[in-house]
Formats: structure tokens, C-alpha cells, sequence
């Protein structure tokens, strides 16, 4: 046993057996990953209520008839306001009723926030945020806050409804969610068991529903008291503010939830009155499930309602998906035909819908942008969604006013019930999950499976690389005629095992590079006057000239020496390898979808980016077949393609523009996405660094 | 081969003077902008006894160290260790102290501490490199005793010392440290400056540096070991065992019939073999020397607020018991908050002795190489520490790179390196997901650092294994110029 070379531990030759098969495994791996993504919509669970102490629907709905003709009086109310010139109408209105009903009242007034670019903002938390100077007293947007005291409470929790509404041209949508909340809110001033207070904010959605909710969150954080210092020049001549109201910015405790309130303007085309629940928030976040859970389980058996989440409606017609769905089912009754109990297969029908659901889900996540108001709460960690309720027909919305509100409030009143039984925050359930349906979903155990295939096989590739590339090194020494017989056996001192880093170097510049890019939209936007199709050509323009320069510079700087360049090519393509994986891991933390989406394009580029060079000298169809895909994916990977691509499968591919890009990075990185900074420093730098070995001479 | 080194090292000269400023300037606009990257609040970057000023905003309020604190404690005539935020040396609060304080109109008030830092990195730089130009010409020396000079002629010697400057200079970790606005940089200084002072053979320095640097921050205390091997012996040179075969075998060829070998002229034999117990007498001598003086300087300045006990207790006391258990990027917070604390003073001693425990096989095994043996102790110190931070790994990381041309061979450091990027750039994004976004949790955290922790010690088994390596290759060659 001595004698042997001791052989090395199980997993070790494992790992080895791997590496050495890594083209075998690589297939592999992917098929199954992109495999398993597809199986996910079968892989979904039921929803159910984690946590005990929310009991939904376990106590009698207390909204009576008289709150609910208080709620419909306030808002023919609000709609009789014909001529709204200063918009603070409905916030004194609004006001006086709170105050009524012996609620704590004050307003808040906030000015629109601009796009700001901040690429770091992700990781350095809220802040408090600029206000612009030069500003009319007309532009000051006007939250109304109301405040009911718990009386079993200590004042240390609170809830919060958001109804957004318009305050210079109200809908009647609008309206009749302001009359649900009053409802609610006159309901709840009155009532012995809330133990957490109630917030009600009425926010102006003049500059954007998402922009008052935020301005308010920020300012009831970081305790400053709005933009109210900056408004006092103006203060007295346009804000009348009423005589018993509180000037200061009224706080309650922290949020346990917050549930934004809409009524759609337009109706479904079901029988039923639907609910949809909207929950993303920014950067791929998600509310806890358990409150997604309780709003479902009390629309749906409490009220009546149909729930539903969005979806992309394009894929319900897609014949691939169908056969798939066709084929799934196949599977799953031949399964349960040989054992009941592997009973995994559902009908095509539910199959297509659950998989729209599951991409939109995932698109919506991916992107980083919130679906509405909720998305500034769960900056704060306060889990948040929006309901949007669309009645039956939208000719009775008039006639029907009275039930909608009775409903609807009866659904609010429950959750905020459940959400009141609360003892902690919501921490039992999921936080990282993508819903297939209202009541189906994929955890992050399950979801990460896929993903995780698909990205296996970046390290065993980089490694076998590597091991190719130093182990070629010593052949190529040898054949070197040897000048003295310890030369041989000493030029492995030419440090072999540090090779790399001539491609590390080049991979670190074209990594540089792509922070510069990040960078550049924000000196581009600076530039007044421009169309979004100048802007974007600036920014390739640019971009392009800066990789030229720094490229010639570190060729200049660091004179390369001679080197065997069959080996550089490996060791620059296990680098690039290696740098992917941790970019996609990396994002996989902070984003799932995005890396799950960028995954699906970026690990098919870079495992088959070998030298054109190579491919011509053999001439095989194995080489022809490589060349065509190498080509096909560097083509795919660019991301205004792959921006195009997407939008026309969603949207038609008709009325597309080449400047579209522009806004919709601009937008992203308004919304402080981190999908920009992996666009721009993962994906971009790989697609580089694959059209560079593409290049490669040897 | 000596004249075509040092024609390189002339060659480079260039580079390293321009690079090293650079990297001076580079730091300089850093600071500059301290709000934008915050690095201050960063739990790698900042622990609690080298933070200038510790801010978190964080919804789970660490305790808030400062410097500052500490020093307006003391201006109020308190002791500065009152308010249980202080946790460093007095003398550092009267030389550093006043600066947190100092405005310059127009300028941020922390810039005359960040110039402090930087002036601390770039001299520890030049430290190295000083080091490194020592260890080269021994190294050459050494070769030609061995014979080994002519053989090795065609062969590319890279200038470590300015590798090594340059790489301890433009470490992302070093910058990082620099800008975070806390002591690392200083620390670091005196932990390198004893190293110098002990490899050039000037005494009184190496005990200097020694002293200050285990008074701020207590670890580098095993850096006497290396700074005895220093003085005693000579710098870093293949295994003495050699050095003798070839007395042996020159002695054995002049005088072939006698067989008295071991009474061989002085003359004939290397000068570093030999131990100089007189330069280590006085190298105690020396420390014994230094420490009286921190010691009273320390006991006047603590006079009034409990005097040098309660100094002890404050500073050795807090970082050996683990007082403050904030999240950092090493693994012993996790597991000193959930331990029970019937358990906590027996975890306290195993895992401090873990690195004690390890101090004599490596003096044993590398006892002819003292720098790298430094190397490897504050790996491995950096490792076990309480609370460490991303300045220790920069000091570790700029030593390394001093044996460049004996690491030549090192295996898996490619993925060593993949492993630091990864793993620095993962801990910030779970810290975030932990404390911000509150969807993470303390594992997601620790995970990071666990993993961190098993690349260092994967980085300290490999150099130390190559290291090895490249002795047993020496001694191969030796066989073969014999034979």
C-alpha cells in the first residue's frame, strides 16, 4: 500500500472525473437546468398560512351599513368637487372627516423627486434624499395622513392603508377606494380589539403614485418633518391649513404591513368581481407570502373574489407551450398509471397559465422595478402589496357602489384583523419565492435547483481549462533545446502556476472598463436636448472609444512576453469562465431572476467561445456547428438585442425604435436597479472578454 | 547574475516610483469622497478596536466605537474608556485624538487622520520594499555559498521587494482599510517596522516596532519569534543542514585524509549559520526597555481613570474575552453569541490557544525562513483573531508577495484568488440582504466569513507547502552540483 502512489480521497477523483469530462457534464447540466426551469410551474406547491397568530377569517366582518353609507357619502362628496385649482380641496375635506371621526390628522407635502443616478445606492441603504431648489408652491404634492391610536395597544405597531388618488383630477376609481379606506378607517376608530394603530394615507399621486408614498416613508424614517421648511415662503398663501389640525409630522409605530388600495376604472370581462395583487418591489424583493396569503384566502372564500396575479398574456397562445403542457400531462398520467402516489402532472390548460404567471413573475422580478406604490415599503422592510379591485361591468360601477364597497371593505377589514393578531413581524413564511398562481408557488429551494444547473458547470469548465493550459506549459519548455542538463528540471520556475494572471490583467481591464460604462449615461444625461436614439449612440460611441484606449494602453504598459499562445487563449477564456460564475452567483444573491434570466444567455456564450482561427484550421462539421454557434450567441448576447429580442415577444415587434434602449436603461437606473449594474459590469465585460477569444490569433 | 538582478531592479525602479504614487494619489481623491462609498460603517473594513469612528445606520445598532469618543472622554477629564467604546491604547487617543478633532475650514474633518493612513501605508511600503531588497541580496548570497549561482544564471529573478510594495500598495483591501478612516494602516506600520528593523540587524528598532505594535493591538506579541530567528541567524536562506553538507564536502575536498570535520575553521563556514545570542540579549534588552517606557507614558496619561489595570482590562481584556459581539469577518463572534455562557470562558481559551498552539511546529519547521515564518503568523493570527478586518489580510497578502520567486510554484492560486474576489464581494451583498433588506439572515453573513476563513487557510497550507517544495528542489540541486 505504500509502494502505490496513495491514492487520492473519493471526492477529489470525483472532482477530477468532472474536470475531465466537463464538455459531457457542461451539456449536461445546462439541458437540465433549462429543463428544470420549465418543470418549475409542475414543481409549484399549494399557498398555505405559516404563521398561527394571523387567523384569517376567523372573526365576524364588523363593517356595518352605516359605515359603508358614510364611506359612499364621502365620496359623492369628492366627486361633486367639479374644479379642483389648487388641489387642496379633498385634503381638507378629508382632513375635517378624520378629525370627526377623533382620528389624528396632518398633512404632508412633498416635491417630486428627479431621476438621480446613484449605481451604489443598492448597497448603502435609504437615504434622506435632495430637494431641489427653484421650485413653484404648485408643484408640492399634498399627502393626507391620518392616524387612529390603538386603544390596546402601546403605540409601538402600526398598519398603514394607502389610497392613491389624484388630487387635481380625480377618477371615480379613485374616489371609491378613498370612500373604502374612510369606511374602514370610521370602522376602526371605533373598534375595542385593534391592538396596533392604524395609518391611513391619502397620497397625491400628482407626480406618480410611487413618488408621495416614497416621500412620505422617507420622511417618517428619518424623522424630518418633509419638505415643509422649504414650502414656508409659500405656506401661508396657498396652504389654508385648518385651525384644529396638528402642524407637526404625526408618527405611530413601526409598520407591521401596508395594503395599497385601488379600484380600476375599467371592468374584467369575468363574471366575477377580480382582485389583483401586485407585490414586486424593487430589485426582485417580495413581500412575506403570508400576506399574500391571507388577502387570497379572504378574497377568495370570504368574499367571493377572483384573484389573480399579472401575467403575460402572450405566452397563453403559444403552441410550444401547449405541446409542453401536452407533453408534461403525458408524463405525469403515465407516472401515476405505475404508482398513484407520483400523481405530478396537471392539465395543459393550468400548465399554460401557471407558466405565463411564473414569466411574468420572473420578468417582473428580473427587471427591479417595483409594480407600484407598495414597492417603496419594502425599502423599509415593511411587507407591502397593492390590491387592485376591477368590478364586473363597468356600466354599474354607479349602481353597484354600495356593494363594492361593503365588499371590499369587509376583505381589507379582515387582513387588517389578521395583520393585528400579529405578535412579530412576518418572518414564518417565504420571502424568496416566484408565484405561479395566487395560491400556487416555487420557493428559492426549489427555484434555485435550476439555476444552479445551469451555472454548474462554469467552474468544472474554468478548471479544466486551467489544468489544460499549465499542464501544456512543460511540453512546449522541453521542446526547447536545453543548454545544461538542470535547465529543464529548473524552468519550472518560471512560474507556470502563475500564468494567469496576463489573463486576469486583461480580464481586470475590461472589467475597468465596464465601470466606466456604467458610468457614462450619467455624464450623457447631462447633455440637454437630445433624443434618446443620439443619447444611446453617444453612449456606444464612447464606450467604444474608452475599451479602445485602455485596450492599447495595457498593451503598451505591459509589454507582453513571448508566450505560447495556444495556452493564453484557454487561460483568458478560464478567466472570463471563472469571472461569469462569480458574477452570477453574485447576482444570484441580490437578484435570482436577473441571474436566472442572464444565466439562460450568458452561460451558453461563454462555454462555446473558442478561436475562429482554431475552427478554420480544422474545418470539421464539429468546428463548422461550433463557429455557427459561437457566432449565433455573441449575437444574442449583446444587451440591446437581447433588449429588442424580449420586447418583441412581450409587445409585437411593430413601432420599436432604436432609442427605446436608452430610456429603458435610464429607467432602470432611475429605479436604482441592480439589474443595470449586472447588465453593465457582468454581462457586458463576458460578452467582451467571448468576442475576444473569438479574435483570438493562434 | 547579481549584476543582472540588480540591472532589472533599476529597470523597475521607475515602475515602482510612478505605480507608487499612483497609488498615493489614488487614495488621495478616494478620500475625497468618503460619503459616497461609506466604507467607514463597513463591518469588514472597521472592527471595534481599530475604528477611528464606527457610524451605522443599521436597524440592529451596533455599539458605536470612536476614537473620537474616546478622545472627547478625555477632554471632559473621564476615563476614555468610560463609555465602553474605546477600546485602544492611550497613547494612540493623545497622538491620534487631537487629530479627529482638528477642522480644517473647508475640508472634511476626518482628512488630516486619512492623511495620517496614508502616510502610514506608503511608509510600510517602502518598509517592504527595503525587506525585500535584504532578503534578495541574502538570497543571492546565499546561492553563491551554495554554489548553486552559476546554474541558476539563466534564470528570471523578479524584484520581489517592489512586487511586493506594489502589490501591499495597490491591494484593494489596503485602499479599502486606508479610506475607512481607522487605525489598520498604523498597526500594520509597526508590525512591518519591526520585521525591517529585526532583518536589517537594527536592534533597537525591531524591539520598538515590536513593542508598539503588540501594544495596539496585542497579536503581533508572536512576532517575536521570527524577530529572535532574525537577529540570530541571518534573513531567509535555504536549510542550514545544506550550508554544512557543503562545508562538509569543501573541508572533506581540502583535507582529504584528515577527518577532523568538526573542528573546521571559522572562515570556512557561512556567517549566518552561526546563532548571535548576543543580538538577541540585546534585542530583550532593548524590549524590556521600550515597554517600561510605553508602560509609564501609558500610566500617566490613564493616571486618574483606573491606571494600567483598568488600561489591561479595557484593551488586552476586550479583545482576548470577546466582549463585543458585532458582526466582522471572522468567525468568532457567531459562535461567542450562541454559545451558552456556562461554555464561553472554555471556548475563550481554545480558541486563543489554537494559535498558540501552532507557533512552535512552524518556528520548528521554518525556523531558517523568519520572514516567511512572520508571514505565516499573521495568516494565521488574522485568522483566529477576534476581531478582524480586511487590514490584517492586506498586511499578510503584501508579505506573501515578498517570496514571489519561491511561491513560483504555489499550487491553486488561481483559485485562491477567484475565492478572495468572490468572497469580498459576497460579504458586503449578504450583509446587505441581512441587515437591510431583513430577507437574509446572521448565516447568510457568517457563511461568508466561514468561507473566507477556509481560504485563508487553504492560501496557508499551499505557500507554506511550496515553500517547502522549493527547499527540498534546493537540495536537489545541491545532490546534483556534488554529484
Amino acid at each position: 500500500m505504500a509502494e502505490n502512489k496513495p491514492k487520492p480521497r473519493p471526492i477529489i477523483r470525483l472532482g477530477l472525473f468532472l474536470i475531465s469530462h466537463s464538455l459531457l457534464v457542461s451539456v449536461v447540466c445546462c439541458t437540465a437546468g433549462v429543463l428544470a426551469l420549465l418543470l418549475l410551474p409542475v414543481l409549484g406547491k399549494n399557498t398555505y398560512i405559516s404563521e398561527n397568530a394571523l387567523m384569517p377569517g376567523s372573526a365576524r366582518p364588523m363593517l356595518s351599513n352605516d359605515d359603508v353609507y358614510e364611506g359612499e357619502r364621502f365620496v359623492n362628496q369628492i366627486l361633486s368637487f367639479n374644479t379642483m385649482s389648487t388641489g387642496m380641496e379633498i385634503p381638507n375635506m378629508m382632513a375635517e372627516h378624520i378629525m370627526d371621526l377623533g382620528g389624528e390628522v396632518n398633512h404632508h407635502k412633498f416635491l417630486p423627486q428627479f431621476n438621480k443616478f446613484h449605481p451604489l445606492h443598492f448597497f448603502l441603504g435609504p437615504d434622506t434624499g435632495t430637494v431641489p431648489e427653484n421650485y413653484s408652491c404648485l408643484s408640492y404634492g399634498v399627502n393626507t395622513v391620518g392616524i387612529t391610536r390603538a386603544p390596546r395597544g402601546d403605540g409601538k405597531e402600526a398598519i398603514v392603508l394607502v389610497t392613491p388618488y389624484n388630487s387635481l383630477k380625480i377618477t371615480r376609481g379613485e374616489a371609491l377606494s378613498l370612500g373604502i379606506a374612510y369606511a374602514l378607517f370610521s370602522l376602526l376608530s371605533r373598534v375595542t380589539w385593534l391592538s396596533k394603530d392604524i395609518i391611513w394615507l391619502a397620497a397625491d399621486s400628482r407626480h406618480g403614485e410611487y413618488t408621495g408614498v416614497a416621500a412620505w416613508l422617507r420622511d417618517y424614517h428619518t424623522a424630518s418633518s418633509g419638505d415643509l421648511k422649504h414650502s414656508e415662503t409659500c405656506a401661508a398663501s396657498n396652504f389654508p391649513e385648518l385651525k384644529r389640525m396638528h402642524n407637526g409630522f404625526q408618527h405611530a409605530g413601526t409598520m407591521a404591513a401596508a395594503l395599497v388600495i385601488k379600484v380600476a376604472d375599467r371592468s374584467t370581462e369575468f363574471e366575477k368581481d377580480a382582485l389583483t395583487i401586485y407585490a414586486e418591489a424593487s430589485n426582485g424583493q417580495m413581500p412575506n407570502l403570508d400576506l399574500i396569503n391571507i388577502v387570497n384566502y379572504l378574497a377568495v372564500h370570504g368574499q367571493g373574489y377572483r384573484v389573480k396575479v399579472e401575467k403575460i398574456w402572450s405566452l397563453l397562445n403559444a403552441w410550444w407551450l401547449k405541446s409542453l403542457g401536452h407533453f408534461i400531462e403525458m408524463l405525469g398520467k403515465l407516472a401515476g398509471s405505475l404508482n398513484p402516489q407520483w400523481n405530478f402532472g396537471i392539465p395543459v390548460s393550468e400548465y399554460v397559465e401557471c407558466t405565463a404567471t411564473l414569466a411574468s413573475s420572473l420578468y417582473n422580478q428580473a427587471l427591479g422595478v417595483p409594480t407600484g406604490p407598495h414597492g417603496a415599503f419594502r425599502d423599509y422592510q415593511v411587507d407591502a402589496i397593492t390590491m387592485e379591485i376591477s368590478p364586473k361591468f363597468s356600466s354599474s360601477l354607479n349602481s353597484r357602489q354600495y356593494e363594492t364597497l361593503l365588499q371590499v371593505g369587509r376583505l381589507i377589514e379582515g387582513v387588517v384583523r389578521s395583520v393585528n393578531n400579529l405578535l412579530e413581524k412576518f418572518h414564518q413564511s417565504f420571502f424568496l419565492y416566484l408565484l405561479t398562481s395566487p395560491n400556487r408557488f416555487v420557493s428559492v429551494g426549489v427555484y434555485m435547483i435550476a439555476f444552479a444547473l445551469l451555472v454548474a458547470p462554469l467552474p468544472l469548465v474554468a478548471a479544466s481549462l486551467f489544468s489544460d493550459a499549465t499542464k501544456s506549459n512543460p511540453n512546449t519548455e522541453e521542446d526547447k533545446p536545453a543548454s545544461k542538463p538542470a535547465s529543464t528540471d529548473q524552468s519550472a520556475l518560471t512560474f507556470t502556476s502563475w500564468k494567469w494572471l496576463y489573463a486576469a490583467k486583461q480580464v481586470l481591464i475590461v472589467h475597468l472598463w465596464s465601470a466606466i460604462v456604467t458610468l457614462l449615461p450619467y455624464f450623457v444625461d447631462q447633455i440637454p436636448d437630445y433624443s434618446p436614439t443620439t443619447k444611446l449612440s453617444i453612449w456606444i460611441v464612447l464606450s467604444i472609444i474608452t475599451l479602445l484606449f485602455l485596450d492599447s494602453f495595457s498593451r503598451s504598459s505591459f509589454s507582453s512576453t513571448s508566450r505560447s499562445r495556444d495556452t493564453e487563449w484557454t487561460l483568458l477564456k478560464s478567466v472570463t469562465v471563472a469571472a461569469a460564475f462569480i458574477g452570477l452567483c453574485l447576482m444570484s444573491v441580490i437578484n435570482f431572476a436577473t441571474a436566472e434570466i442572464g444565466a439562460l444567455i450568458l452561460v451558453p456564450m461563454c462555454l462555446t467561445a473558442v478561436p475562429m482561427r482554431l475552427d478554420d484550421k480544422v474545418n470539421t462539421l464539429r468546428a463548422l456547428i461550433r463557429g455557427a454557434c459561437n457566432i449565433i450567441f455573441i449575437f444574442i448576447g449583446f444587451p440591446p438585442t437581447v433588449y429588442f429580442m424580449l420586447k418583441g415577444a412581450l409587445d409585437g415587434f411593430d413601432n420599436m425604435r432604436f432609442g427605446d434602449f436608452w430610456n429603458w436603461a435610464e429607467s432602470l437606473w432611475a429605479w436604482n436597479s441592480a439589474t443595470y449594474i449586472y447588465m453593465c459590469m457582468v454581462h457586458l465585460p463576458c460578452w467582451v472578454l467571448c468576442i475576444q477569444t473569438l479574435r483570438h490569433r493562434c | 547574475m547579481e549584476e543582472k538582478t540588480r540591472n532589472k531592479i533599476n529597470e523597475k525602479k521607475l515602475g515602482f516610483w510612478k505605480w507608487a504614487i499612483a497609488s498615493v494619489i489614488f487614495r488621495l481623491i478616494l478620500i475625497y469622497f468618503p460619503k459616497n462609498l461609506n466604507l467607514s460603517s463597513r463591518p469588514e473594513v472597521s472592527t471595534p478596536v481599530t475604528s477611528l469612528r464606527r457610524r451605522n445606520y443599521s436597524l440592529y445598532k451596533y455599539i458605536h466605537m470612536y476614537v473620537a469618543e474616546g478622545y472627547w472622554l478625555k477632554q471632559l477629564s473621564m476615563s476614555p474608556y468610560a463609555g465602553s467604546m474605546y477600546h485602544g491604547s492611550p497613547l494612540l487617543l493623545s497622538v491620534l485624538g487631537p487629530l479627529t478633532a482638528i477642522k480644517i475650514e473647508g475640508q472634511p474633518n476626518h482628512l488630516l487622520c486619512s492623511l495620517v493612513s496614508v502616510l502610514a501605508d506608503f511608509i510600510c511600503a517602502l518598509l517592504i520594499r527595503a525587506i525585500g531588497r535584504i532578503l534578495q541580496t541574502a538570497h543571492g548570497q546565499n546561492l553563491k555559498s551554495l554554489g548553486l549561482d552559476t546554474m541558476l544564471e539563466d534564470i528570471e529573478i523578479l524584484p520581489s521587494g517592489d512586487i511586493a510594495a506594489l502589490v501591499y500598495l495597490w491591494n484593494p483591501f489596503t485602499i479599502f482599510t486606508c479610506v475607512g478612516y481607522n487605525t489598520s494602516p498604523v498597526e500594520n506600520l509597526f508590525a512591518v517596522l519591526s520585521l525591517y528593523g529585526a532583518s536589517s540587524g537594527i536592534v533597537p528598532l525591531a524591539a520598538f516596532g515590536w513593542v508598539i505594535a503588540s501594544h495596539l493591538s496585542l497579536y503581533p506579541v508572536v512576532l517575536v519569534i521570527p524577530a529572535i530567528l532574525l537577529l540570530g541567524y541571518c534573513p531567509d536562506m535555504p536549510p542550514r543542514k545544506l550550508f554544512l553538507q557543503r562545508n562538509l564536502q569543501k573541508t572533506g575536498d581540502e583535507r582529504s585524509t584528515k577527518s577532523h570535520v568538526q573542528h573546521r575553521p571559522l572562515t570556512n563556514k557561512p556567517a549566518e549559520a552561526t546563532f548571535f545570542w548576543w543580538r538577541v540579549i540585546l534585542f530583550f534588552l532593548w524590549a524590556s526597555i521600550w515597554i517600561a517606557y510605553v508602560l509609564i507614558l501609558s500610566a500617566i496619561s490613564v493616571k486618574e481613570y483606573g491606571g494600567l489595570p483598568e488600561m489591561f482590562k479595557r484593551t488586552y481584556g476586550f479583545i482576548l474575552t470577546v466582549k463585543d459581539l458585532s458582526p466582522n469577518i471572522g468567525v468568532l463572534w457567531y459562535f461567542f453569541a450562541e454559545v451558552f455562557d456556562f461554555f464561553r470562558n472554555f471556548f475563550l481559551i481554545v480558541f486563543h490557544v489554537n494559535i498558540l498552539f501552532m507557533i512552535l511546529p512552524l518556528a520548528i519547521r521554518l525556523n531558517h525562513r523568519p520572514c516567511f515564518l512572520a508571514f505565516v503568523y499573521l495568516a494565521i493570527s488574522s485568522m483566529l483573531k477576534s476581531y478582524p478586518s480586511v487590514g490584517d489580510s492586506a498586511l499578510y497578502l503584501g508579505l506573501m508577495a515578498l517570496f514571489v520567486n519561491e511561491l513560483a510554484e504555489m499550487q491553486f492560486s488561481f483559485f485562491l484568488f477567484c475565492g478572495y474576489v468572490g468572497v469580498s464581494l459576497l460579504s458586503p451583498v449578504m450583509h446587505n440582504l441581512w441587515i437591510w433588506r431583513g430577507t437574509g439572515n446572521a448565516n447568510f453573513y457568517f457563511a461568508t466569513a466561514m468561507a473566507y476563513a477556509c481560504f485563508q487557510i487553504v492560501l496557508v497550507v499551499e505557500s507554506v507547502s511550496a515553500m517547502l517544495n522549493h527547499d527540498r528542489k534546493i537540495r536537489k540541486l545541491c545532490t546534483i552540483t556534488k554529484g
